[in-house]
């Protein structure tokens, strides 16, 4: 519920409309919440869920249309529908990615380091057996996930269910809204890291969450998420290099 | 045992009884399913989408009276009952900043990072597995309400068929407040579920929604019917 109005919620004042809506879409086709070959929402009602003009969802529609993420069909039966294109939401993280600046990126990261880690050591403290077996569950389909969407989703299920787990339904939400907003900037999980990679890492954090080692689990969690932060550094500055070398 | 001017009240009498109030509208909402799957019966069909739908007004009713203390309330359907759709929730609940309730829009698709796997959920598995009725918390409830609740179920059977469960949300607050205002002063205790969670205290040695581990007060038992334990003290 949260995660959806993150997502389809009413848009702040700040920034450029068109671009945010964009974002916002391409991010909830990224987690799912948009499924492939689904039909969006009539244009009048997803532009007042998302506080934004009609005109403005139309040119975000056409730059997702653009993109491969959005096909619109005329006649009966017509309207705008989903499709799942991960060249098209690379391109879109890629664009979110040089709109932003190292200290944004750096800002994020701090937060879901305080959020999730956090978390984690509470989960050590007060997850039950079953909450913890709930989190193997989520490690085991991390590893067997094929594609960078499913990795993205099930490694944002893991982090939610960590904050759950925590007993915390404020800890929760915050990192509802940190998956929400990383789905925008990143929809692969971690920079492309295969979901075996990134399950071999999550599967220490939950062994220490089910070990009862509190600071471990803390301490595992702020190497992981600060290392994805520092690779997505290192993503911006290298894509920002490049179109000064395609423009200069 | 010195005792106030007020009339004490054990934590185990107190505790029980306003788990029992909300089991009594959950009752209610079964009976209604019940109602509406063997008029269909009669009518020689499977129960559709539209009766489910028409659950609905009288669970709105329910939940404006205003000695109802569930913040949620409603029935879940066992999957593949209805044919199509094969997921379906007919559940209302109060939102923070609204004048109304509303009904629970959650997300029933597999591959969706917000899907609502209700089946798995302990609150749905357990009735169906125990056909009992039980209550699970406190927990935060990611999918539906971002609260930390109670939810409280009873499985809807109709002739041995388990048709899926009729349930309420209970915020844990309320539901501490509930408690603790029908508390005297004297009496004291701590209440754990089934995963040594504590549901009620009144220490803070022992905090709402922390593990039990460690010392624990000598004395404690069952409470009939219900999932928990207390521990109590005067």
């Amino acid at each position: 519920m949260r995660l959806h109005h993150a997502l389809f919620g009413p848009l702040d004042d700040a920034g450029n409309r068109r671009e945010a809506v964009t974002r916002r879409l391409g991010g909830a086709i990224a987690l799912g919440l948009l499924g492939d070959g689904e039909q969006l929402p009539p244009e009048q009602e997803l532009a007042t869920s998302l506080n934004v003009s009609t005109v403005t969802l139309r040119d975000a529609l056409a730059e997702l249309r653009e993109k491969g993420l959005v096909e619109t069909r005329r006649g009966r039966g017509g309207g705008s529908f989903v499709r799942m294109s991960g060249a098209g939401l690379s391109a879109l993280s890629r664009e979110r990615l040089t709109e932003m600046g190292v200290s944004d990126l750096r800002e994020i990261g701090d937060l879901h380091v305080a959020v999730a880690g956090t978390a984690a050591r509470l989960a050590a403290e007060r997850a039950s057996e079953a909450e913890i077996e709930r989190l193997r569950e989520l490690v085991t389909r991390l590893r067997a996930a094929e594609g960078d969407a499913d990795v993205r989703r099930i490694d944002g299920r893991l982090h939610i269910e960590m904050a759950a787990a925590a007993q915390s339904a404020r800890l929760t939400m915050m990192e509802i809204e940190l998956q929400g907003e990383l789905a925008q900037l990143t929809w692969r999980a971690s920079a492309g890291r295969s979901g075996s990679e990134l399950a071999d890492a999550r599967r220490l954090v939950v062994e220490a969450i089910g070990g009862r080692r509190a600071d471990r689990a803390r301490t595992l969690v702020e190497q992981q998420l600060g290392d994805e932060t520092l690779r997505l550094i290192d993503d911006h500055i290298r894509l920002m290099r490049d179109r000064a070398g395609e423009e200069g | 045992m010195i005792s106030g001017t007020r009339e004490d009240h054990d934590v185990a009498e107190v505790v029980v009884e306003v788990v029992e109030r909300v089991f009594a509208t959950v009752d209610e909402v079964r009976r209604s399913t019940l109602a509406v799957h063997a008029a269909a019966t009669a009518a020689g069909r499977r129960l559709s989408d539209d009766d489910v739908h028409g659950l609905a007004p009288e669970l709105l009713a329910r939940m404006r009276r205003p000695d109802e203390v569930a913040v949620g309330l409603g029935v879940i359907l066992e999957p593949g009952l209805l044919g199509h759709p094969h997921l379906r929730l007919e559940w209302w609940q109060w939102v923070a900043g609204k004048d109304d309730p509303a009904r629970l829009e959650v997300d029933l698709r597999p591959d969706s990072l917000d899907f609502y796997d209700y089946a798995g959920t302990e609150w749905f598995a357990v009735p169906r597995r125990t056909r009992r009725r039980h209550v699970v918390g406190p927990y935060v409830d990611v999918h539906g309400t971002d609260r930390y609740l109670l939810t409280l179920t009873m499985p809807v059977e109709a002739d041995g068929e388990f048709l899926g469960v009729a349930g309420a949300d209970l915020p844990i607050n309320r539901f501490e407040a509930l408690v603790l205002g029908r508390l005297g002063a004297g009496s004291a205790g701590v209440v754990v579920n089934d995963d040594g969670r504590v549901a009620f205290s009144t220490s803070s040695r022992w905090v709402i929604g922390s593990l039990c581990r460690g010392e624990m007060p000598p004395a404690s038992r069952p409470l009939p019917g219900l999932p928990w334990r207390v521990y109590d003290w005067s």
